[in-house]
């Protein structure tokens, strides 16, 4: 042990690069699996528990069995996993393929196919990504159990659907062997996402958030889409195992520092995936539908909304890392505007990350919504891993997700419980001192590691996944300007961080239960279907939505309680029963045993045996070590990040601990920052501008459109119309009737036409 | 064998009139069914390889005037296969979602639902041009007379206009298809006796003379077939009949329409109006890909305005058919195969979506968005439903409608002329990225309208117009509960009955299937895409050595030779 510092810097000062030999796929040899086949039981299963959780709502069943057998399925998929990840231990670098059957594939000229199969691609990255997934789905089902346990009865059944069937599409998003399997986990997981943000649905504010991610993702999806034509088109096949060799080349050309000689059609798309990539993983400027998202339920947000779905984009730019390598925006020379520039697509990459991160962060800090804080760090550590992978080390990106994913279901299943708890309520103004009060010691401390993580304290998971991101940022020599926005966002973070946990948490016992509660509103809706015989009173009852009558008769034996009255005497907090309690003391172990990863090099292993493993863009042999104030980046920046970390905890704990009396106030009332403030509270105005500037002129423009169409193209046609009527009628007055005279005219007409027709052009 | 499919619904249409009235409803659905089962043993069950076969099968020909050439000639292969398929799956359906929907003058709507069925077979299997139109006309009056009779509160205008648009169409496409037989006859056919020519209308014949016309006169042969076949589809901006006629029609007579006739047009223009003047299909291409588009991202975004939810359905039907004309337009095998499968798909989930939209109508008695929504709560079924076959049609991947939009939209980027053409991945054609980059906004707009219905309809806060007017007091609810019906209808349960999940389960399992393993249909197109492909890529030939041969007379005469070599069977290029 005391050793482990010293080995750690070590560790850490390697220098990234002098990679030598191939890199990548090119270093990948193909290898097969001892029962190929069973690798189809990581998607299978949760499919499997997917159909099961319909029958069961098909079958009635008022019990918790959609819960276990959903729990059954994951930590099934999580054990096949587990044996794919030991095998592709085994066989090193090496990737294999297994086909189930086939999907889309036809020829599209004689002996020239197309073919986007069921099949899976498999090699380390796959096996980590997939080793998370599932082992955290398994985990926040049985979390979910006792979460969603108001709703027993259909509405259980279908959170439990939508759950597994999340699985399933993520499942294939990361293994499919192909862009169009990949395309179809991408829309899956986003159906998912749309079905469990919306699951209350009676609720306007949900509805509304489910279809603004499900839209804004639609942006995002319409890129990948592109760019999985264009791949085809150029490449001829979107196969990872065919395909990546053939981005070899362009590869080459642009380490070589020649990407303007990279064809147009092959930089292309990486910026398209780039589109794809923002839109699902919540960053500028689509980032604004993931704080929408937390209406879902917690469990939700905390494994589709943290953990999984969102670092999908992430996995995207790892994936196809080669494509992005070789991927640029170029201005034609002829250009009025900056001709014959080229912007790599990385450096975009890189940008909207940093710039995510650091507008995130300040948003975050402005908040009161604890699930939301913990929506907007989310953003922020997403564009975190944007940098990471922009960088071109996929090793910094998908570790952070890695540790990220960890940490961040942590603090919101955490979150998620005090909601759950007290009724709903969220905001850290009216509560305080959680951790303090009866059976809540475990989510305190389950908190307390998150955040920790979360801040980036020393030799925590956090800690060290970010200053991996820091330090490749800080020795590149063309990316410090990002490195110093990362690094002020680290700051930034540290505070938000623990001024949710010194406020919620800590201090002086207090809080008000939330009146608009989540969950009794799902209670409410269980109880509608339970009382399904009672006739249209419900119909009324719907409309209220959420509101405190129903809270109040909801199961934790609460008392008579006014709607908005703090009637602490007569509400008692639901302390979390043992499923919530095990899977957090879980989690909150994990992603401290996480930082393991690090001084083990154990993801980066998984990552560099992987297709995901880039070439170095600066070209190994020029690989100058970078420095930082005349020492190596990476030992640095571990004095830097950990100083700066320190110093937000601090701020918080002077502001929202030191001297607090009450939940409601702290020492940061007293500071008054003016528009700068306002503007964070309101989230930069960011929703309005959109909504002003396209969502109403797209209203418009579809009214001036529907006008046109009735009064435009339909009066010509009735104009039209008119014509034969007229020529009907002064022929054959006496008639006058309605089709006889159409059809009159009409026969006129034809035999006039067909006559033209006949003779004027022979 | 095809000629007894057709008269089975037929015949059941004669009994029909003469049947007591309670045993309509059972003779309609032994007609359709009947069809149905023998159209499954004919297309499955009798041996034949679809995925071999280059011709027709089933040929059956009647001497009518032989003199004149007429006769009746049927035949199907594997694309009118699977139309037949699918008008004879949706003849049951149609049915059996009318059953509580019309309880008046049931001889006349089931007499006339039943012509309908045979008229829409005899469309698809048609071998001549006699036999094709007349039953593509006679697949207007059942329509017209469903929509005047057992229409909405409009349907005397709609039913007027939908019959003399489309009507005006087609006869404008009789033009071009008689010029056709009229060539023939006089240019191509060995003189007869008589020293005229011999006048034939069989359609495979036709096909081939027309290719043999003078470019300009294909021309016009071409725009004349569109005209009439594009009112059908309908093709932006001759679509305004449509959404009239959608809404005012009974939610039968809606999926009838939707399901299949909107595709008698798109089939007609695939399988008559490109195979008979491919090189003016080539130069129409990108005006018609322009309408499409504008159809599919346009019209998509009129449908986001709506307030009646049958009409927004009505809208996306010409936005969704848009994609498939584009698709077809691609003329290459991706584009053709895409368009082809995107017919029997938007018949599937749009269909289902118009029986969705009838079961609400006949239980709220309003299609008007402002005043439903929230149904989740109280129709937990018909709204997994709902949610099911809207994703289908936003084109969820998965699901059958993604398989077809994307292979319209990537047929199109490949066929993007001489640029393209060279790469992997490329083919023969004159569209291009530029189509498909603006083509896929309409997939966000998609997005917005299907889920802007959904939104309303099915989530948000419970609101039907009883709960509005506040006589919800009286309603015991619950399965099997009455639910005091004005109309008297106070069979229908709160939630769907078995007979309605009946309807829907079918397409469901479909919508399901081929968006999982659309192989068997993908397979089945591919011969004859790649035919019609191959006539396109000819003509495209005929074209580069005519404007060659243009530019080389105008200059000097050595490349002339060897473009008119490379100008295979250059017979059309006389001028």
């Amino acid at each position: 042990m005391t050793d482990f510092l010293p080995t750690l810097l070590t560790l850490a000062s390697e220098p990234v690069a002098a990679q030598v030999g191939p890199v990548g796929f090119a270093a990948l040899k193909e290898v097969s699996l001892s029962a190929p086949l069973a690798a189809w039981l990581i998607p299978g299963l949760p499919m499997l528990g997917a159909v099961l959780a319909v029958l069961m709502a098909i079958g009635g069943v008022k019990s918790k069995l959609p819960a276990w057998t959903t729990v059954l399925c994951l930590a099934g998929s999580f054990a096949v996993t587990l044996w794919l990840y030991l095998q592709m231990r085994d066989a090193g670098a090496a990737y294999t393929t297994v086909k189930l059957f086939d999907w889309i594939s036809f020829d599209y000229l004689p002996g020239k196919a197309f073919v986007a199969n069921f099949s899976l691609y498999i090699d380390q990255l796959t096996c980590l990504w997939m080793l998370f997934v599932t082992g955290l789905a398994a985990c926040i089902a049985l979390y979910a159990s006792e979460y969603m346990s108001h709703d027993v009865g259909p509405g259980y059944c279908r959170f439990f659907f939508a759950f597994c069937l999340f699985v399933f599409s993520m499942a294939c998003l990361v293994m499919g062997d192909n862009l169009l399997l990949l395309y179809l986990g991408w829309e899956g997981v986003g159906l998912c996402s749309y079905l469990l943000i919306g699951y209350f649905y009676a609720k306007p504010s949900a509805v509304a958030a489910a279809k603004k991610a499900f839209i804004i993702n639609r942006i995002g999806d319409l890129g990948l889409a592109l760019g999985i034509m264009l791949t085809f088109v150029h490449f001829g096949t979107i196969q990872f195992a065919e395909l990546l060799p053939k981005v070899e080349q362009y590869v080459a050309l642009a380490t070589s520092g020649n990407l303007a000689a990279v064809p147009a059609s092959v930089q292309w798309i990486a910026v398209l995936f780039t589109l794809a990539a923002f839109g699902k993983s919540a960053q500028l400027p689509l980032y604004v539908w993931l704080p929408d998202a937390m209406e879902g339920p917690t469990p939700v947000s905390a494994l589709i909304h943290a953990a999984t779905m969102v670092t999908a984009g992430v996995y995207l730019v790892a994936r196809t890392m080669p494509l992005f390598q070789c991927g640029a925006v170029t201005v034609p020379p002829d250009a009025w505007v900056l001709p014959g520039l080229v912007v790599p697509a990385l450096d975009i990459v890189v940008w909207g990350g940093a710039l995510t991160a650091l507008l995130a962060a300040t948003i975050g800090m402005a908040q009161f919504d604890i699930k939301r804080i913990m929506a907007y760090s989310t953003v922020s550590q997403l564009g975190f891993m944007f940098v990471g992978v922009g960088l071109a080390s996929s090793y910094a990106g998908a570790f952070h997700v890695f540790t990220h994913a960890f940490f961040k279901a942590t603090l919101f299943l955490s979150c998620g419980a005090v909601m759950h708890g007290f009724g709903g309520q969220l905001d850290l103004r009216k509560l305080s001192g959680v951790m303090w009060m009866k059976g809540w010691l475990v989510v305190g401390l389950a908190m307390l590691v998150g955040c920790l993580n979360l801040a980036g304290f020393p030799f925590t998971a956090g800690f060290f996944s970010k200053d991996v991101i820091l330090a490749e940022a800080f020795s590149n020599p063309h990316q410090r300007v990002v490195a110093w926005i990362l690094l002020v966002t680290a700051g930034l973070t540290a505070y938000y961080t623990f001024r949710v946990f010194f406020r919620v948490f800590l201090g002086p016992k207090s809080f008000e239960p939330g009146d608009e509660a989540h969950g009794h509103n799902d209670a409410h809706g269980h109880d509608d279907r339970a009382h399904d015989g009672a006739g249209h009173g419900h119909g009324a009852k719907g409309e209220h939505g959420a509101k405190g009558e129903h809270g109040a008769k909801g199961e934790h034996g609460v008392g008579e309680k006014g709607a908005h009255g703090a009637h602490d005497q007569a509400f008692q907090p639901h302390a979390p029963g043992w499923a919530i309690n095990l899977v957090l003391a879980v989690l909150a172990i994990g992603s401290l045993v996480a930082a393991y990863a690090y001084p083990t090099k154990w993801v980066k292993g998984l990552v560099e045996k992987s297709s995901a493993a880039a070439v170095d863009l600066t070209g190994s042999a020029a690989h100058a070590p970078a420095t930082l104030l005349g020492m190596d980046p990476h030992e640095i920046m571990y004095y830097v990040s950990a100083g700066v970390g320190a110093v937000g905890i601090l701020v918080a704990f002077f502001l929202h601990y030191l001297g607090r009396k009450t939940a409601a106030t702290s020492r940061a009332d007293a500071i008054k920052l003016g528009a700068l403030q306002r503007g964070a509270q309101h989230k930069w105005y960011v929703d309005e501008f959109y909504d002003a500037t396209v969502r109403v002129p797209l209203k418009v423009l579809a009214h001036v459109l529907h006008f046109l169409d009735k009064v435009l193209v339909d009066g010509l046609v009735n104009l039209a119309g008119l014509l034969p009527r007229g020529l009907g009628m002064s022929l054959r007055p006496s008639q006058g009737g309605e089709l006889h005279g159409y059809a009159l005219a009409m026969a006129c007409g034809i035999a006039v036409l067909a006559l033209v027709a006949l003779f004027s052009l022979v | 064998m095809l000629l007894v499919l057709i008269l089975i619904p037929l015949l059941a249409a004669l009994c029909v009139p003469v049947l007591p009235k309670k045993h309509v409803y059972g003779a309609a659905m032994l007609g359709t069914l009947g069809a149905l089962a023998l159209g499954v043993f004919m297309f499955a069950f009798n041996g034949i390889d679809w995925l071999a076969i280059t011709g027709d099968a089933y040929t059956d020909r009647v001497s009518w005037m032989p003199r004149i050439g007429l006769q009746l000639s049927v035949g199907v292969d594997q694309v009118s296969g699977a139309l037949v398929l699918l008008s004879l799956l949706l003849g049951p359906i149609t049915v059996a979602c009318s059953k509580t929907a019309i309880t008046e003058r049931v001889r006349t709507y089931y007499g006339w639902l039943l012509v309908l069925q045979s008229a829409m077979i005899g469309v698809f299997v048609a071998r001549d041009v006699v036999m094709f139109y007349i039953a593509f006309e006679f697949t207007l009056i059942p329509m017209f007379v469903l929509i005047s009779i057992f229409g909405g509160s409009n349907r005397k205008a709609a039913a007027i206009k939908f019959f003399l648009y489309t009507f005006t169409g087609s006869v404008i496409a009789l033009a071009g298809l008689l010029y056709v037989a009229w060539y023939y006859a006089t240019k191509i056919s060995p003189p007869s006796v008589g020293g005229a020519g011999t006048w034939t209308f069989d359609l495979e014949t036709l096909k081939s003379a027309a290719r043999q016309m003078p470019a300009e006169q294909q021309w016009w042969v071409f725009l004349a077939l569109m005209l009439g076949f594009a009112v059908k589809v309908p093709l932006f901006p001759l679509h305004t009949w449509l959404p009239l006629a959608h809404t005012e029609a009974p939610t039968a007579g809606s999926v009838v329409l939707a399901g299949v006739l909107l595709k008698l047009g798109t089939y007609a223009i695939y399988a008559i109006a490109v195979p008979m003047s491919p090189g003016a299909a080539v130069a129409f291409a990108p005006v018609v890909a322009v309408l499409a588009i504008i159809g599919f991202v346009l019209i998509g975004l009129v449908c986001w305005v709506q307030t009646d939810v049958k009409k927004l359905v009505a809208y996306s039907s010409v936005a969704h058919l848009g994609v498939c004309v584009l698709g077809l337009f691609a003329l290459n095998p991706t584009g053709l195969k895409g368009g082809l499968l995107y017919m029997i798909n938007h018949g599937l989930s749009t269909g289902a979506l118009f029986l969705l939209i009838g079961m609400i109508y006949e239980r709220f008695h309003t299609r008007n968005m402002n005043e439903l929504g929230g149904l989740a709560r109280r129709m937990p079924v018909w709204a997994s439903f709902m949610v099911f076959f809207a994703m289908a049609s936003v084109g969820l991947p998965g699901l059958n409608g993604f398989v077809s939009e994307f292979m319209c939209l990537l047929g199109a980027w490949q066929a993007g002329g001489t640029a393209w053409a060279g790469l992997p991945g490329g083919t023969p054609g004159v569209l291009g990225p530029a189509y498909v980059l603006i083509a896929a906004v309409g997939m966000v707009v998609g997005a917005m309208y299907t889920l802007m219905m959904v939104g309303k309809v099915v989530f948000g806060p419970l609101k039907t117009p009883e709960d509005e007017h506040g006589h919800g007091g009286g309603h015991g609810g619950g399965p099997g509960g009455g639910h005091d019906d004005p109309h008297g209808h106070s069979k229908l349960p709160r939630d769907l009955s078995a007979r309605e999940i009946g309807t829907l389960l079918p397409l469901a399992a479909l919508c399901l299937l081929l968006g999982l393993y659309p192989k068997p249909l993908l397979q089945a197109f591919d011969h004859s895409a790649q035919k019609t492909h191959q006539l396109v890529v000819e003509a495209m030939k005929q074209r580069a050595a005519a404007a060659g041969a243009t530019a080389a007379a105008g200059t000097a005469g050595t490349a002339a030779g060897k473009l008119e070599g490379s100008g295979t069977a250059g017979g059309g290029a006389d001028q």
